[in-house]
């Protein structure tokens, strides 16, 4: 089978969403799929791969490679490689935006600061420090106490005109204040502004941004308003990936593309 | 990749097998007085009185080493002491109200009572609150040396204060032990703290060549004697065999992390029930960890056996640990150059806020400096509640990652 005919598949096990995506020999997407992340981690892999696979119209036999990236990139038998979550949203963020920039990859565990040089080569990664507020999961959770779905939100922040402050580095101690704040006679509302820019304040706190700033990740997807947040507290401009959710799994795609071509 | 074993292992067993029970033996039979002593404290000054010392910190690292501290450390919360404060401390006094010891595996039922506690803050306060919770339970006493510190220099006044205050602890230690200080005694047994010192160094330094014989696990596990034993003649008999061993390797060109591709230094405590954990997943990574403030905090330089407790005292200042933020970079800088270091790992210990050293700024202002990139990993010497596995793994990966995307021979572009 010529090269042209064959496709990859990047895999990324993420804490909330496992995501894949296919592309052909020239990069170019074909196919994607996402399910949510649920303990048995090779059944939605397999899952995510046949959704995949199916959007594509690709047949397995037709891959070139499959590379695995996330937190539980070893649960995925099939891949051919693996790749750290670094490397691949670097990868996938350069592939929309070809220069220098700090990618902020912000999912559902923990938020990462990748510095990219104009060849698309890391230079530097950062990690957020121990605490979990300044994750998606965090926003999952904040949902719970405000009584509405994860997805409505970022349109329950919408109608608030200023944030009530939720400020600690705890995510627990988040919920208590969340529930302060409500008890204070802030609208749920406020509170839910107030988190999600609780999540901008805890990622400007890593520091070191070398605009522009480009996000990827499950955050940007579904709560666009981290990046206004951003945006308003670092004075800088941000944007994002398209589909930034998939960006990780665009990147391990390409990876294995490229390590395709040259073998 | 593949770690190898030091052979010298067995002697390492047999050497601190001897020191317990030659303790347990102290405990049953009360032929010699025990003291405590800090891990850095004037251990010196003891053993020329005939006391058999025990250092708690080196017990504490056994609780975190064999995953016991999770278990213990409660029952010191409960009594109010903080699970912000040196996990040692609270694995330690956990351990005592539990009854539970890791020197079970010795005989002992658990730690050895003292009859004294001398502390030395040189390296954190905590140190002495962990000794007066001993002091108070058997109402015995704690003396101890009040150290200056975040010094920018020794000064010959910083000497002078630390002196005076071991020389002021003798009298009540003579007390105890029920003998005077014999001059010559004292000598030796600084004379043989610093040979220990001098082997112990040299068996770090042999981390210079390529590949490197020891890594920082394992001298984490060796410096056992270096630790336990300062002033022992055990200590420099045990050093000359590892250093033999490591002399061996170097000249047989053998690693001990096969294939060693990158090097890499570690910037505080270990992560002891983790240990096993970061040496494979950096051996697999082809990635040796080549030197460490940790194990080197065990080098004194500044005894002199014709200058006993001034020399003590100097060399107490002159640790790593007692410096401001500029020596201590200096320090760095000298070692990451010296032992061709690719990469820096800072541990940021909860609980070891002393000895932690990425709380103001240092990793970016060395990188920066160094050209060479640093990696912060947030962890603890003991309490594995405060430790992410799978975020130090990715971490980890994606650091070694960045390191052969700038070397070409290792596939990399080597742009940086």
């Amino acid at each position: 089978m010529s090269s042209e005919q064959r496709f990859s598949v990047g895999v990324d096990v993420g804490t909330e969403c496992v995501k894949a995506i296919v592309v052909n020999a020239g990069g170019d997407v074909v196919g994607r799929a996402v399910v949510a992340t649920r303990g048995y981690f090779q059944a939605c892999v397999h899952e995510v791969l046949a959704a995949a696979l199916d959007d594509a119209q690709v047949a397995e036999s037709d891959l070139a490679g499959v590379c695995a990236t996330g937190f539980a990139a070893s649960c995925v038998t099939q891949a051919t490689m693996t790749a750290t979550e670094t490397t691949c949203h670097a990868i996938g963020a350069f592939r929309h935006h070809p220069k220098a920039m700090t990618v902020i990859n912000i999912g559902g565990r923990d938020p990462r600061v990748i510095h990219v040089d104009d060849h698309g080569q890391r230079t530097e990664s950062l990690t957020v420090r121990r605490c979990a507020v300044g994750i998606g999961t965090f926003l999952m959770f904040t949902a719970r106490h405000l009584d509405v779905h994860p997805t409505r939100l970022q349109e329950l922040a919408a109608g608030a005109d200023r944030p009530a402050p939720i400020s600690s580095f705890c995510s627990v101690f988040s919920g208590s204040e969340i529930l302060e704040r409500l008890r204070e006679g802030a609208s749920r509302e406020e509170v839910a502004l107030g988190c999600i820019h609780s999540i901008a304040e805890r990622i400007l706190e890593m520091g070191g941004f070398t605009a522009p700033l480009v996000v990827t990740g499950g955050v940007p997807e579904y709560f666009p308003g981290v990046l206004r947040a951003l945006e308003a507290q670092s004075g800088m401009t941000v944007s994002v990936v398209p589909q930034p959710l998939f960006a990780g799994a665009l990147g391990a795609a390409l990876k294995v593309m490229h390590g395709a071509a040259s073998a | 990749m593949a770690r190898a074993e030091l052979q010298s292992t067995a002697a390492l067993k047999g050497t601190m097998a001897a020191h317990f029970e030659s303790l347990r033996q102290a405990v049953g039979e009360r032929h010699a007085p025990i003291a405590w002593c800090t891990s850095v404290g004037p251990v010196e000054i003891l053993r020329a009185l005939g006391f058999c010392v025990f250092f708690p910190e080196n017990h504490g690292a056994m609780l975190g080493a064999a995953r016991k501290a999770n278990d213990t450390m409660p029952r010191a919360h409960a009594l109010g002491y903080s699970p912000d404060i040196c996990s040692y401390l609270t694995s330690d006094i956990g351990a005592y109200l539990s009854r539970e010891t890791p020197l079970a595996a010795f005989g002992f039922e658990t730690v050895p009572r003292a009859d004294v506690l001398v502390f030395n803050t040189n390296q954190c306060r905590d140190v002495r609150d962990w000794f007066e919770f001993y002091g108070r339970e058997w109402h015995v006493p704690v003396l101890g040396v009040r150290s200056p510190r975040a010094l920018e220099h020794v000064t010959d006044g910083d000497v002078d204060a630390v002196a005076w205050q071991i020389e002021a602890m003798v009298e009540p230690l003579e007390g105890i032990a029920g003998r005077r200080l014999d001059a010559s005694a004292l000598e030796a047994t600084v004379r043989l703290s610093r040979e220990c010192s001098d082997l112990w160094k040299a068996c770090l330094e042999s981390a210079t060549h390529r590949p490197a014989p020891i890594t920082f696990f394992d001298a984490a596990i060796h410096m056992g004697p270096a630790v336990v034993l300062r002033g022992a003649p055990e200590a420099p008999a045990y050093y000359k065999t590892l250093l033999a061993e490591l002399r061996a390797r170097v000249k047989a060109g053998v690693g001990a992390v096969e294939g060693e591709q990158f090097r890499l230094y570690w910037e505080g405590m270990p992560i002891w029930g983790k240990l096993r954990m970061f040496s494979t997943l950096l051996a697999d990574l082809s990635t040796a960890v080549v030197v460490s403030t940790y194990c080197n905090s065990w080098i004194f330089d500044a005894l002199d056996a014709a200058d006993p407790i001034r020399s003590m005292a100097r060399a107490s200042l002159e640790l790593f640990i007692v410096g401001s933020e500029e020596p201590k970079e200096r320090y760095i800088r000298e070692h990451v150059e010296r032992f061709g270091v690719d990469g820096i790992l800072f541990h940021d210990c909860r609980t070891c806020p002393n000895n932690s050293n990425a709380r103001y700024g240092m990793p970016r202002r060395l990188s920066s400096a160094l050209g060479v990139p640093a990696l912060v990993l947030d962890g603890d010497v003991n309490d594995l509640r405060c430790f992410s596995e799978e975020q130090s793994k990715t971490s980890v990966e994606g650091f070694i990652e960045q390191l052969a995307d700038f070397r070409p021979a290792a596939g990399g572009t080597g742009r940086r």
